[in-house]
């Protein structure tokens, strides 16, 4: 089976998105003998010339624009060079994708998403229900719209505290002042609201996997970020058996019926045998690869699912593995950039 | 918790606990105190294995022992 699969976030930049991870994990899988689709919002997006990976690349217009431009564009896509199946990595389609995704099935692109039900529960209010559902805790937190409210969420959660955009950016603020600074700065940056969240002691562990919709997982692994950058990517990464991690990672996928690939962001507490949930990102994670590294290729069985084909059991990886990123560079003509930019694809 | 029994310890004196992700290095005292420990063994019997093995009086090696030990109960390892 040759097929074509769509991929975003190929932006493998300081800020990486997750699409080339993701293309890496598909390439690995031989049986499928996949054609990547690179899905760019910009000519520069490094993965549109990483050709030893992305087979071919389209530039997208933003999802924010205009969504039946955005879907004709796909079908463009399908049309001319094929496209069996997308996997969006990036916050802002997904919406777009879960709204449309079985239009895009009728029109024979496949997707393997959440419902929007299920995508709502990565909301910051949803949190302590899904923390609750799965056996967990999440840090006590509150919504603030304005200085007076700020004042009155600091004198509730104490200090330290976590100042929190509602997508990005968190900040730990350890006075007052240091909390409306980060505050103004998250307002400045991303607007209201903003999250105040109590700090809670434990050592940061993340879990990324899929569920099948079904109840089942299609594996997963849970790993310590070692050395993060400024922006706070992950740089080098371990993974670790935690077994009431792994259990909740299993539990919301049964629970929630959740379909697709995840990340839980969590704190464990080993001294009081805590574990918080601190954030649910409905996607792939940019370390995604990291889990096909170790044997379990998570974003492969998602493709081999869509498409009723046999599903890899993964019951165990290693522990103790470690995730190097590092940077590289290469050199090409003028040529790709030449043709993204006056045709939209190379 | 006792995190001892899950450790994997290598014989250099590199120690990574799956359950964390940390990693511990431990000189040669450390790692013979940790083994012995593994297998189960009591403080009494390991201080008798650290006289012989090292050649150092009781008191040293009992100092020694219960510095060690009291480490991995503040890191609770044991």
């Amino acid at each position: 089976m040759k097929l074509k699969i769509g991929i975003s976030g190929i932006n493998a930049v300081d800020n990486p998105g997750p699409g080339v991870g993701v293309a890496k994990s598909i390439k690995e899988d031989k049986e499928l003998s996949a054609k990547i689709v690179g899905l760019s919002y910009d000519a520069m997006e490094p993965g549109n010339y990483m050709k030893w990976i992305i087979d071919k690349s389209y530039i997208l217009p933003y999802p924010s624009a205009d969504h039946n431009t955005y879907l004709n564009r796909l079908y463009y896509i399908r049309e001319n060079y094929g496209l069996d199946f997308v996997m969006p990595v990036l916050d802002a389609e997904l919406p777009l994708y879960l709204k449309y995704q079985k239009e895009l099935e009728k029109n024979g692109i496949k997707t393997f998403l959440p419902t929007l039900e299920q995508f709502k529960l990565r909301e910051k209010d949803k949190l302590e229900e899904v923390a609750k559902n799965i056996g967990i805790e999440t840090p006590k937190s509150e919504v603030v719209n304005s200085y007076d409210e700020l004042v009155k969420a600091v004198e509730k959660l104490g200090l330290p505290v976590m100042v929190k955009g509602v997508f990005y950016k968190a900040y730990r603020a350890y006075t007052v002042q240091e909390a409306v600074s980060f505050f103004n700065k998250i307002v400045a940056e991303w607007g209201y609201p903003v999250i105040l969240q109590q700090v809670v002691s434990g050592e940061e562990m993340n879990v990324v996997a899929a569920g099948d919709g079904e109840g089942n997982s299609l594996g997963m692994i849970a790993i310590k970020k070692m050395w993060i950058t400024e922006l706070g990517k992950i740089w080098t990464g371990i993974t670790i058996k935690n077994d009431n991690l792994l259990n909740s990672a299993k539990r919301f996928i049964e629970v929630y019926g959740w379909k697709g690939a995840f990340e839980l962001e969590c704190i464990v507490d080993l001294n009081n045998n805590k574990i918080y949930l601190i954030e649910i990102n409905p996607r792939f994670p940019a370390w995604s690869y990291f889990s096909t590294g170790v044997g379990v290729n998570i974003a492969s069985n998602i493709v081999r699912k869509a498409f009723d084909l046999p599903v890899k059991e993964y019951r165990d990886y290693p522990a103790g593995k470690l995730y190097i990123r590092y940077t590289d560079d290469f050199v090409v003509g003028i040529e790709t950039f030449q043709k993204l930019i006056t045709l939209g694809e190379n | 918790m006792n995190r001892l029994h899950q450790l994997a310890i290598n014989d250099e004196g590199f120690i990574f606990d799956p359950l964390t992700g940390e990693n511990f290095t431990v000189n040669r005292t450390g790692l013979f105190i940790i083994n012995r420990l593994k297998e189960g063994k009591k403080e009494e019997e390991i201080l008798q294995e650290l006289i012989d093995e090292f050649n150092v009086s009781r008191e040293v090696a009992e100092r020694d022992l219960i510095d060690f030990l009291e480490k991995l109960k503040s890191y609770r390892i044991i």
